[in-house]
């Protein structure tokens, strides 16, 4: 192999990258909880009053990942606020935007090469938006479900007006369950995507989200973005 | 009947003890979901507030709401209508009939107005001018905003006249709504349910009655003694939800046992009504009790929501259930990654095989 000088770029604050971790987790409790709480299964045709498939505790475990995932989001704004690489919202304010997304979806229908380097390509910034949009609305719909036990109370106050936009309480609970599905193929592809482009441009994109640092060879579009790269050592 | 009587009067007037009044007026403060710190305003109101002017009128509809309201216990409805109302038009409790009775309505609004309450069963029907709708010789929509614009109050009984009920349900062929927005500035009680609870029905109609104003409302219009719980949360079978106990059939040994009714579809989790509080007929049952899921038929859209012993609603066969679609959507994106990926080595192995031959060539 020939010698490459790549340099380091410093993108992700270490909030950024906890979030990033809960919520991995809290995805994952909160759709397999959510399955059972739709379709509570019996455990091995048991009669359930010797099993242990307590309602009750899948529907605490399934509260207690929202909460976490909702207060994680703490993290996540801190760490926007603090460190220039975790500002990822597309920039499509920015005329060239729309030109690097169409060279980096023909990259990826396969009809050039390679794309143009970026150290977040907007792409994949405009899916995280649609990630978060997606998670806004588990959010809202969930909460919506959850304090409308007392509808009088602040909870109830602040979210019972989404049923009522959606036109009622069941449909808020269909689009909570059709949305969980939509952020599951959301991660299939993003988990696809991450690897692809370690394996393809080898520039450090998944051990990103636990080191923080991207290494390129070439200097990316947006690297006016961050702070200046160091030389990798 | 110029001269109003009082509820008190009546009471008079029968020679009944001011003892009975007073319990009375402690059964209706209760019935009505007030606290009992607010038995002196009911007595006070009783005592001096005319009996209340009320005109009833139904749109479309199957007068099932009439048929819950004459089995309300407490107040008997009998009670309600001749002694604590002054009940002056009535489709269907009216003795009269014809030109006269229709004369008789003009008459009680015009003599009335801004002070009787309007209690109105039913959708209104608008498609093609409300023409599916007539009595009397008008549109009932004609009538409805007549006698709306001129009450102290409206009451919407039951769902058609809250949301416009199964008449409404899709495709919905006589364009029917619920009656708010034909009531103009009056303010408008929702009594949703199909029908409402009686005790429900003639608690709220009391609470106008004898406070001159609509109880306190929720977001939807609803009384919130009435409608301020779920009733998958007052359920008293929710503990065999939490201990993920459900009947799995209308017929399996769960459902003998009176386990959670959820995996058959109970809208209770959505539902917001006084069935697992007050229950019906005196408390007697109600339908989960029965061993019936709730249909949820207080809520606003309830014909359309999926079938009714369908947890979640489904989509148009052969798509069906949605975690069905998930999985076969998951499914496929994960085909459609793993050509994806394939497809990427193979124009990697090219890209770096041309890079080679133009070094080769540039050297």
């Amino acid at each position: 192999m020939k010698e490459e000088k790549r340099k380091v770029y410093y993108l992700f604050s270490p909030f950024l990258r906890i979030f990033h971790w809960i919520m991995v987790l809290a995805i994952v409790v909160l759709f397999i909880t959510g399955l059972l709480i739709t379709k509570p299964v019996t455990v091995l045709g048991i009669e359930p009053t010797y099993t242990s498939m307590s309602m009750d505790w899948v529907r605490n475990i399934h509260f207690i990942a929202a909460f976490t995932f909702c207060a994680a989001f703490i993290l996540r704004i801190y760490g926007f606020i603090v460190n220039k690489g975790d500002r990822l919202f597309p920039r499509v304010w920015e005329g060239h935007f729309y030109s690097e997304t169409i060279d980096v979806a023909m990259h990826y229908m396969l009809l050039k090469p390679s794309h143009a380097p970026f150290l977040r390509n907007p792409l994949a910034r405009m899916s995280y938006a649609g990630l978060y949009v997606m998670v806004l609305v588990e959010i809202l719909t969930g909460f919506a479900m959850y304090y409308m036990t007392e509808p009088s109370n602040i909870g109830g106050v602040l979210f019972g007006w989404v049923n009522v936009v959606l036109g009622g309480e069941m449909v808020t609970h269909w689009v909570h369950h059709i949305v969980a599905w939509l952020i599951i193929l959301f991660a299939i592809g993003h988990v696809y995507m991450v690897l692809r482009a370690d394996l393809m441009e080898a520039e450090g994109e998944a051990s990103s989200m636990f080191s923080g640092v991207k290494f390129l060879e070439h200097v990316p579009k947006d690297a006016n973005e961050v702070e200046p790269a160091k030389d990798a050592k | 009947m110029d001269k109003r009587e009082s509820m008190w009067d009546l009471y008079l007037k029968k020679g009944m003890s001011r003892r009975s009044f007073v319990k009375g007026c402690v059964a209706l403060t209760s019935l009505m979901g007030l606290g009992m710190d607010q038995v002196s305003r009911v007595v006070e109101a009783a005592e001096k507030k005319p009996l209340p002017v009320v005109v009833w009128i139904h749109g479309h509809e199957c007068t099932g709401c009439d048929e819950s309201f004459i089995r309300s216990g407490a107040p008997l409805a009998s009670d309600l209508v001749l002694s604590q109302i002054a009940l002056e038009y009535d489709h269907l409790l009216s003795a009269a009939s014809g030109e006269p009775f229709e004369a008789h309505l003009e008459e009680t609004i015009q003599k009335y107005k801004g002070q009787y309450i309007l209690c109105v069963e039913g959708a209104a029907c608008t498609k093609d001018n409300g023409v599916y709708c007539m009595s009397g010789g008008h549109t009932f929509t004609h009538t409805l905003r007549h006698a709306a614009e001129n009450a102290a109050a409206v009451i919407a009984y039951g769902t058609c006249a809250v949301s416009g009920g199964i008449q409404a349900a899709k495709p919905n062929p006589t364009g029917s709504s619920g009656i708010a927005h034909f009531a103009g500035k009056t303010p408008v009680v929702h009594v949703p349910g199909c029908p409402p609870i009686p005790e429900v029905m003639t608690g709220v109609v009391m609470h106008v009655a004898l406070f001159g104003t609509v109880p306190p409302l929720d977001g939807e219009g609803r009384p919130k003694q009435f409608y301020g719980n779920r009733i998958h949360d007052t359920c008293y079978r929710r503990p065999f939800f939490d201990a993920g106990m459900f009947a799995e059939s209308y017929d399996d040994a769960g459902s003998k046992a009176g386990w959670c009714l959820y995996k058959l579809g109970c809208r209770g989790p959505e539902t917001y009504n006084s069935c697992g509080n007050l229950r019906w007929f005196q408390g007697m049952s109600y339908p989960i009790q029965s061993g019936a899921p709730c249909i949820g038929c207080s809520n606003a859209h309830f014909w359309d929501e999926g079938a009714m012993s369908e947890r979640l609603p489904k989509f148009a066969p052969p798509i069906g259930d949605v975690d069905k679609i998930g999985a076969g959507l998951a499914a496929v994106t994960a085909v459609g990654v793993a050509a994806h990926a394939a497809a990427s080595v193979v124009q990697k192995k090219k890209r770096i095989a041309d890079e080679k031959k133009n070094e080769g060539a540039g050297e």
